[in-house]
């Protein structure tokens, strides 16, 4: 039996993981943004302020469409020594040298200020300019790849450097007779695997092993402009976002024969 | 081929012209290079007798399969995955914990119901698996998941291993298994410990047991 | 005696002692074992009343035999705690297994429980013997002494040991009514000598929103 590692305020790390699933962030009179409730314990003088929710930065908030006054944003502020931790998700820390990186809005869980937060252009997705630190949270230690890749949706945690992805739609198993048959009975159900994101390109793209996505963080309506993806007026943004028919959409020859 | 343990939750095959590989379906989570996924509608092999036989057991096991040239990364819902490689032997394992495995091996089913009678019907309730286990057979590699991982516990000649029903992810070897009851009229009556159905295997092999009560 | 198998299940070797453990824990076991349940709060009288009183959720039960048996729950992680005739407080969900000699009970936390929504009340572990707990991801030990106090999100609060004062802190003011809560305002405040368990994860509190 081995006696567990006891900390104090000295032999915490400073910005660096305690353990896989808890990070700590050393404050000298400096201040983070992190998301709300992730603060488990902390060590020292430390305020924490709500980001964008007085009755006055609502207004600011419906006019300006960013993610920081979308979602709930906190800025902790002081000197001390402060335990972050996310329902027990691995966490991990990233620096970031002049750089960018995309990542779903769920998975973020703080940053240093040095850091801009943007709203990505792909839906549900935060872009990260700059030089600094940020701490993200993921179902499983992430993974990191090279392109050229393809994804599932659910496991893609986020990409840097490579250009955004494109969906990929596989339906092989669809030609022929035997695939006429499926998509209009819809017999056999589907692989489940049909729609991936693809990445090409110079980068490296971040992977976590689930189907289960964690909740959505909201990220900033988008606003409603022509020409503006996700935006748009409907119609104008013509196949986006829609996806094929998949087969047992299914059982065409059901509706067909009125069954 | 053999799977390779990128994490805990992430496991990588190399599937080869010619190879084929059965999954759960939606387990895929990346690939590279030219891999195409399947649905199946038999569940592997053994034809459409196996295909009744599931029927009748009610068990859907729905796997698709894996084929191509290229790198396959597979895991599922974040839960922890053991690999277990057959040289040989059978592996016994429930449908749902099947994460991945070689498509060389031979799949079938084991009714677990015919050892016990009753009591096999009562523990295919206990366990909610249905009366129907799943079993693989040869030479290769298996990928199984459970909740919070496995620990493997040998099974000895002499020395039974009693496991909770619900805690119970697969055993191989030349084991029998039998549901047996530490239960006293103060069971029947609702006021038991709640380990009042343990499953009983003895022989000779291993059992993998997961670190909660939890399905899947 | 007590034994961790990986990091969420704990091997406990029997040679006809006992070990008290959270009612439905067993995983498997080896050899022979009979198991009993038994009523959380204490024994007897005063051991049913407080459980009204409570609403005590800890159900143990008592395992008693000759071989080895594995206990788990929820795939938690497991943590092991040696007692030296002290008393550990710990949260009655996040207790997996003691040994049969230690005194289990319960102990009245005060509004801090009331309002952090675990519970008015907690339970104690005291004597010499091992104690197993239980959390949410593997569990960090602070160190409190007295120039360094400790600030918890009661939410990840497991339990603690040792000379701690508890004081429980609100954070509530002018901005918090206003709607610009931070979602911290709740805390334990932890002054004195000891050792606070905490886990990477939030149970849900009252409070938590605020």
């Amino acid at each position: 039996m081995s006696t567990p590692v006891i900390f104090d305020p000295m032999t915490l790390p400073s910005d660096d993981n305690v353990n896989a699933y808890t990070f700590c962030v050393e404050l000298k009179g400096s201040r983070w943004f992190l998301q709300k409730g992730k603060m488990i314990a902390y060590y020292g003088q430390i305020d924490f302020n709500g980001v964008g929710h007085g009755r006055f930065e609502r207004l600011i908030r419906t006019s300006f469409h960013s993610p920081l006054h979308a979602s709930d944003w906190v800025v902790a502020e002081g000197s001390g020594k402060m335990l972050l931790a996310d329902r027990a998700f691995d966490v991990n820390s990233f620096d970031l040298e002049d750089g960018n990186l995309t990542i779903r809005s769920g998975n973020l869980l703080a940053y240093q200020p040095t850091l801009a937060l943007k709203q990505s252009i792909v839906p549900g997705f935060l872009t990260l300019i700059g030089t600094g630190k940020f701490v993200a949270a993921s179902n499983g230690p992430v993974v990191f790849m090279e392109p050229p890749l393809r994804v599932d949706p659910q496991a893609l945690v986020g990409w840097a450097d490579c250009p955004s992805p494109c969906h990929h739609y596989d339906h092989g198993y669809m030609t022929g007779v035997m695939g006429g048959l499926r998509s209009l009975t819809g017999i056999g159900g589907t692989s489940g695997e049909e729609h991936q994101f693809e990445f090409v390109g110079a980068g490296t793209v971040l992977l976590q092993s689930t189907e289960l996505l964690m909740p959505e963080q909201a990220t900033g309506a988008v606003p409603h402009e022509p020409g503006v993806p996700g935006g748009g007026r409907p119609g104008g943004g013509g196949q986006h976002g829609s996806t094929p028919r998949m087969p047992g959409q299914l059982g065409d020859i059901q509706r067909r024969f009125g069954l | 081929m053999p799977f390779r343990e990128i994490n805990s939750k992430m496991v990588e095959a190399v599937v080869g012209p010619g190879q084929k590989m059965y999954s759960q379906r939606g387990a895929m989570l990346a690939y590279r290079g030219d891999v195409s996924f399947t649905p199946n509608i038999q569940g592997g092999q053994g034809g459409l007798g196996s295909m009744i036989g599931r029927r009748v057991a009610g068990e859907a096991t729905p796997l698709m399969t894996v084929e191509g040239s290229g790198t396959v990364m597979f895991g599922h819902g974040g839960h922890h995955i053991q690999v277990i490689d057959l040289s040989g032997d059978t592996l016994c394992v429930e449908a749902d914990r099947l994460l991945a495995f070689d498509g060389t091996l031979q799949q079938g089913t084991l009714f677990m119901g015919s050892q016990g009678g009753v009591m096999g019907m009562v523990r295919g309730q206990v366990t909610g698996q249905g009366l129907f286990t799943t079993t693989l057979k040869g030479h290769g590699s298996v990928a199984v998941m459970a909740h919070g991982g496995v620990i493997e516990l040998p099974i000895t000649p002499g020395r039974p291993v009693h496991v909770d029903p619900q805690a119970y992810v697969a055993h191989h070897g030349d084991v029998t298994n039998k549901l047996s009851t530490a239960l006293g009229w103060r069971d029947m009556v609702g006021r038991g410990s709640g380990e009042a159905f343990q499953l009983e295997l003895s022989g000779s092999g291993a059992v993998y047991v997961q670190a909660s009560e939890e399905k899947l | 005696m007590f034994r961790l198998q990986g990091s969420k299940t704990l091997a406990v070797d029997l040679t006809g002692d006992a070990v008290k453990a959270k009612n439905g824990s067993m995983v498997a076991y080896d050899g022979q074992m009979a198991f009993k349940k038994m009523s959380g709060g204490g024994e007897g009288l005063r051991g049913m009343v407080t459980r009204r009183l409570t609403g005590e959720q800890m159900v143990m039960m008592e395992v008693k035999g000759q071989g080895t048996c594995y206990f788990a729950d929820r795939a938690s992680e497991i943590n092991l705690v040696s007692l030296h005739g002290e008393t550990l407080y710990v949260e009655a969900s996040n207790l997996l297994a003691t040994d049969a000699g230690l005194r289990t009970g319960t102990s009245f936390t005060g509004l801090r429980g009331g309002a952090s929504g675990n519970g008015l009340f907690t339970t104690t572990v005291e004597g010499t013997g091992q104690a197993a707990i239980m959390s949410d991801g593997s569990a960090v030990v602070l160190r409190v002494t007295p120039q360094y106090p400790l600030n918890v999100d009661p939410g990840a609060y497991i339990a603690h040991q040792g000379r701690l004062q508890q004081h429980f802190q609100s954070g509530v003011n002018f901005r918090t009514i206003m709607g610009e809560g931070s979602g911290e305002s709740f805390q334990i405040r932890f002054e004195g000598d000891g050792l606070v368990y905490v886990q990477p994860s939030e149970r849900n509190t009252v409070g938590g929103d605020v």
